[in-house]
């Protein structure tokens, strides 16, 4: 077994029987999606205050519900289009909501530099799922690139719980340029030749 | 016949720059460790005051496992 995948071993336990309460009380997918990105504004406004320790407890709260939304439909059979799309849109919506806690902090902290740093990361976060979402329209896969949300997801709580937030923004910026990267090459590389 | 791919006419020192930008590896495989473990030592390693992190300061763990 690999070390990430022994890691995702750990974590799936508590994970199934948080899914398995879910279900027996027939919650909502479309709800626990919601409660997530709630509970991930309240992550974003610790981020904005500086108190990483605790926005990082409030993102692990918010990304069981982001996880087992989609496990919860599918084992209720209430997974729809919908869902599938509702879920996305709010993911994006959380997303931007923790860069712009960063973007705050930053900016009542007079760095300018690293405000410039977190806006390119959130610019190029966007830039990664829209990338892909429009390659779908066009092609059939377009799954190529390292930086997809879980990796940004957990980076985020490395940052919070160790305080390294310019070094995990640094690495967010990098692998998400060349994922963009990679996600328009492939895209290139399918339809070319092909007539518009 | 289809043209080569790009990535079998790359040199090795040309194709992990080529690979780190089109990945195409799963969660869980022996490269992801590999790249989960490479992020994992520069976001840990790298003092924060190379970054200038407004957050962190000091030379971090490498500061103090070199003893700086």
């Amino acid at each position: 077994m690999t070390f990430t995948g022994a890691v995702g071993a750990i974590f799936w336990l508590p994970l199934r029987a948080i899914i398995a309460l879910c279900v027996a009380l027939r919650i909502h997918p479309n709800v626990l999606t919601l409660i997530g990105v709630c509970i991930n504004l309240a992550a974003a406004w610790a981020l904005a205050l500086g108190r990483f320790t605790l926005g990082g407890v409030i993102m692990v709260a918010a990304n069981i519900f982001d996880f087992i939304d989609g496990k919860v439909a599918h084992q209720t059979g209430t997974a729809t289009a919908f869902g599938g799309f509702w879920d996305s849109v709010m993911d994006r919506f959380s997303d931007l909501a923790l860069f712009l806690g960063l973007l705050w902090l930053y900016a009542s902290m007079q760095r300018a530099d690293y405000v410039l740093i977190t806006a390119l990361a959130m610019i190029f976060t966007v830039l990664t799922s829209y990338a892909r979402a429009r390659a779908e329209s066009l092609i059939d896969k377009c799954k190529v690139g390292f930086m997809e949300r879980p990796e940004r997801i957990v980076l985020f709580m490395i940052g919070a719980f160790t305080n390294r937030f310019a070094a995990v923004l640094w690495v967010i910026l990098v692998l998400s340029v060349l994922t963009v990267a990679g996600r328009i090459f492939h895209t290139w590389r399918e339809l070319e030749g092909r007539p518009a | 016949m289809s043209r080569p791919r790009i990535e079998d006419r790359l040199p090795l020192p040309l194709l992990i720059p080529f690979r780190l930008m089109y990945w195409t590896y799963e969660r869980t495989t022996i490269p992801y460790d590999i790249m989960v473990i490479a992020i994992l030592a520069f976001v840990w390693l790298t003092p924060p005051d190379w970054l200038q992190d407004p957050t962190a300061h000091g030379m971090g763990l490498l500061g103090w496992l070199l003893g700086w």
